[in-house]
């Protein structure tokens, strides 16, 4: 096994996770029985699962895929293989028991979800120690203890769970029914606003952000302030234990009050478009949060407020003059990632024939940010006007991307009026926007270095579906609902209404913004 | 693959025929794998979740006993004791798990409230009756009922006598909010989980409104629009220039054009510095309420065109200097009002991508009036407006 490297004499010692109350110490008494043997057997133990991790998580499966059966054939396949933690051999599930019994090593590896089998047990293991590195190793890419756990992020309904007993002895818990998990009224056509703020509240970084008081609202002191709302609707969202729906008022009073000129517009009593709405609140918490400068589209403004670090990404536009071959790099923040339905959709249609409509999310963002333009530009080197190819990529990811898909168009013609586009766009659950970034076009190296780089790219860049919101209806007489992942479960907001969804509801909604959230937040 | 003859893929379930082409074989093969991979995963995040509840159970019910025979009254968070249950050991403060929690458990302990958790959710699809002697955690799975939501709640279907309108009482047999047909307590007696809607107290005017009307209540009372302001206008503009009085809708429309006109500038898209007087106008309002009827028309042409001209970047800019150019507006010129419907048509321009549904909203009345000449057709204008923000005042559908 090249991938695994030989296992020096590690000067530093490993130890197995301190007991935790409430959590068995081993993940059962074999474990235990190997932890407890001495240190060299705790250090090579540990030693070999980060490196069994390293090559199932960091390399192609090929290598943890291919197995040396007993008889010395050697098999790659697409199920399960096992790596012995205790040897450097690979072994099919026929060939464990042999190997287990020859060599009496007990434990392996499973090469998909690096879980532990135990062989005595007979069953997988979840020992604290393993588990622990094995979610590290899933969320962040390394074993550093620094960066933020996956797990911390995604699984738990309490959101701080740092030292249990300072915590337990400062605070009051909140009941275990408080999910977060509430339907908002419908304060009069405010659905487009429930599914913003629906989408906010599963927001992790949000949820912690305002879980963790960091909007202090008792000494806040603007009136009507909206962060001072939703730091209240987190509150109650996620402390009280009442299932009933939830009121928006102080939300829907301080968008009111807001003066921001820009989307007076929005301010009726009107159905409105939920993806302004998500403008105006992003830029409303901003500006309560952030350095008070006004976000400005086109610029590369950037602030380390809670708004920017969670929804805002940069975009790169280079521009080639076809001239003189000088090159031209604009670099401005965004939002979000507004993509085009209409042209794709028809493109396709003449392509395809019967099959119209279906498109990918990928197909659109393709079209955006892979493939180049040609626009007129001034050159400063030919000074002259010239024929320029115009090309966008992403030159930071946000660690919440959100997608707007632009349902809603303006028909020409004689009646003209606002269309919905109801093309269904096909959206993974699971998103890797590595293709969309500037590094991403630049790699192709084909070394092992670049190979594990590229893992770890990849792994950077790699976005899982978070929330879509969903206009359905008609254009004028429709309604938002909306689907938010809490842990792996999915659920249906519509208004005061939650229910529990399948993914399959959700994938196949025509989604109209979509919220992705980093894989591996660090 | 293995060169070895394994007919099928691991999971055994998409088999080829005995007469299939090698090729064809090797495909069910590798779907049969891909089948197996997928069980798998699954299996292994279920095992995962459920062994570690159990494991977790073992040892809070351990850690339990350790405490309670240690003496009550300490506080030590690791008594010094030695205790052995089916499942788990508890020494020098560590607990060590015996045997599989999977078989030596069968509950699950909330690991915060350390009550058992209910396994089965209590009504609905996959329902099983709790243990009604048992304390159960709160958190309970969630419920799965047409009608209902996760918790088993339901809600009274706003009825008529609530503003509800004739056409959005049809909607309701497909309306999941309201209750199922045949489902135990329609609004009458109501059952504990039926909920009615709540109300809400207004932050400016501190009145209790009805969650169903928060949104225009607060639009008339904050933002100065919706029902109340276009009635208040259109009282303004039926009273003549008695500034105050409340009643006497029955003005002739003829006293309408009483206003006077300075000029043709509600042509011109370009009146960025009248913006400031806005508050003013709203004042003077009072004094010259005529001023104020054809607001909603002119301004919502008005709106039209401006998206029309404007570069996508300046479009929320324009409109928002158009919504609050409104009063000013129709002050420059009751009569401008015929040049707008002029230029009106020409709107036909693309629009900027991107829109929203709602805005063809605006479109719709802003047609209805384009062709109202003044005079009689002016009082229907109002007429309709007044109507129109009555049905947006009644809750909506859904």
């Amino acid at each position: 096994m090249a991938a695994r490297p030989a296992t020096p004499a590690s000067p530093k010692n490993h130890k197995v996770r301190a007991p935790q109350p409430g959590q068995p110490m081993y993940g059962c008494e074999h474990l235990q029985r190997l932890f407890n043997q001495d240190q060299a057997t705790t250090n090579t133990s540990i030693q070999h699962y980060k490196a069994i991790l390293r090559s199932i998580f960091d390399t192609t499966p090929l290598i943890p895929q291919t197995a040396k059966a007993i008889d010395g054939q050697i098999v790659t396949s697409l199920t399960p293989t096992y790596l012995c933690l205790q040897c450097p051999s690979t072994l099919t599930e026929d060939d464990r028991t042999k190997h287990g019994s020859k060599k009496s090593h007990r434990f392996y590896v499973d090469s998909r979800s690096g879980a532990l089998y135990c062989q005595m047990c007979d069953d997988i293991v979840w020992d604290p120690t393993f588990e622990e590195l094995r979610l590290k190793k899933i969320g962040t890419g390394t074993f550093s203890t620094r960066k933020r756990k996956h797990e911390e992020l995604f699984e738990t309904s309490d959101p701080v769970r740092d030292n249990p007993t300072y915590i337990s002895s400062n605070t009051t818990a909140a009941s275990c029914k408080s999910s977060g998990l509430r339907g908002i009224y419908n304060a009069g056509a405010t659905c487009y606003q429930n599914v913003v703020l629906q989408s906010f509240l599963h927001n992790p970084i949000l949820r912690n952000f305002y879980l963790s008081d960091g909007h202090a609202s008792s000494s806040c002191t603007v009136q009507y302030c909206l962060s001072c709302a939703m730091d209240d609707m987190f509150q109650d969202f996620y402390a009280l234990e009442n299932t009933n729906g939830y009121t928006a008022a102080n939300i829907l009073s301080g968008f009111w009050f807001s003066g921001k000129r820009a989307f007076d517009v929005l301010a009726t009593t009107n159905e409105q478009d939920a993806h302004e709405f998500f403008q105006f609140l992003a830029e409303e918490l901003h500006e309560r949060n952030g350095d008070g400068k006004k976000p400005e589209s086109g610029s590369e403004h950037s602030c380390h407020c809670i708004i920017h670090q969670t929804f805002y990404g940069k975009l790169q536009t280079t521009t080639t003059c076809q001239n003189c071959s000088g090159v031209t790099n604009q670099v401005q923040s965004f939002l979000d990632l507004s993509l085009p339905l209409e042209n794709l959709g028809h493109k396709k249609g003449k392509k395809g024939g019967a099959s119209r409509g279906a498109l990918t999310l990928q197909e659109c963002l393709d079209e955006e940010y892979i493939k180049s333009d040609k626009c007129e530009y001034r050159c400063h080197n030919c000074s002259s006007m010239q024929q320029a190819r115009r090309q966008t990529t992403i030159k930071r990811l946000p660690n919440v991307l959100s997608i707007q898909l632009k349902r809603f168009e303006y028909k020409q013609g004689r009646h003209e009026r606002a269309a919905k586009i109801d093309t269904p766009v096909r959206f993974p659950l699971e998103l890797n926007m590595l293709p969309y970034t500037n590094r991403g076009r630049g790699s192709g190296g084909s070394s092992q270095d670049a190979n594990k780089e590229n893992y770890e790219l990849a792994r950077s860049c790699t976005y899982d579906l978070l929330s879509a919101v969903v206009h359905v209806g008609e254009i004028d007489s429709g309604h938002y609902v909306s689907y938010c992942r809490v842990g792996d479960q999915w659920f249906a907001f519509n208004d005061h209404k939650v229910e529990l969804a399948q993914k399959s509801d959700v994938l196949n909604s025509k989604a109209y913004l979509l919220f992705y959230v980093v894989r591996s937040l660090s | 693959m293995s060169s070895e003859p394994s007919e099928t893929g691991k999971a055994g379930i998409i088999v080829a025929p005995d007469d299939a082409p090698p090729m064809d074989k090797l495909t069910h093969a590798v779907l049969d794998d891909l089948l197996y991979n997928i069980v798998h995963d699954l299996l292994v995040k279920v095992h995962r979740d459920e062994k570690i509840a159990r494991a977790n159970t073992a040892a809070i019910k351990v850690e339990k006993l350790a405490k309670s025979t240690s003496d009550g009254a300490t506080t030590d968070p690791k008594p010094d004791v030695e205790i052995e249950t089916d499942a788990a050991i508890y020494k020098d403060g560590k607990v060590t798990l015996k045997g599989n929690p999977l078989k030596s458990t069968k509950e699950i302990l909330c690991p915060r409230c350390h009550l058992p958790r209910l396994v089965h959710p209590t009504d609905g699809k996959g329902a099983k009756k709790p243990d009604p002697g048992v304390i159960y955690c709160k958190k309970h799975p969630y419920i799965q009922k047409p009608g209902y939501d996760i918790y088993g709640q339901t809600w009274v279907a706003p009825g008529p006598g609530r503003g509800k309108k004739k056409k959005d009482q049809k909607l309701d047999p497909n309306d999941p909010s309201s209750p199922a047909p045949g489902a135990e307590g329609s609004a009458k007696d109501r059952p504990a989980n039926v909920l009615s809607y709540p109300s809400a107290t207004c932050p400016k005017c501190k009145r209790c409104i009805l969650v169903t009307r928060l949104n225009n209540h607060m639009g008339s009372c904050i933002g100065n629009n919706g029902r109340n302001a276009s009635r208040a206008a259109a009282q303004k503009i039926s009273n003549g220039s008695n500034a105050g009085s409340q009643n006497n809708d029955n003005t002739p429309p003829g006293s309408q054009k009483g206003t006077p006109r300075p000029g043709s500038r509600a042509g011109s898209p370009r009146k960025r510095d009248v913006d400031e007087f806005d508050e003013d106008v709203e004042e003077s309002d009072q004094a010259n309420p005529k001023k104020k009827k054809k607001t909603k028309a002119n301004a919502l042409t008005k709106k039209v065109i401006l998206k029309a001209k404007s570069p996508a970047t300046n479009i929320k800019k324009e409109k928002a200097k158009a919504s609050s150019n409104l009063n000013v507006e129709q002050k420059m010129d009751d009569d401008a009002k015929d040049s707008t419907v002029e230029v009106a048509p020409k709107k036909q321009t693309p629009k900027p991508k991107g829109v929203s549904p709602a805005k063809k909203i605006k479109l719709g009345p802003a047609k209805a009036q384009l062709p109202s000449p003044a005079g009689k057709k002016g009082k229907r204008d109002r007429d309709m407006e007044s109507e129109s923000s009555e049905t947006l005042s009644s809750p909506p559908p859904r």
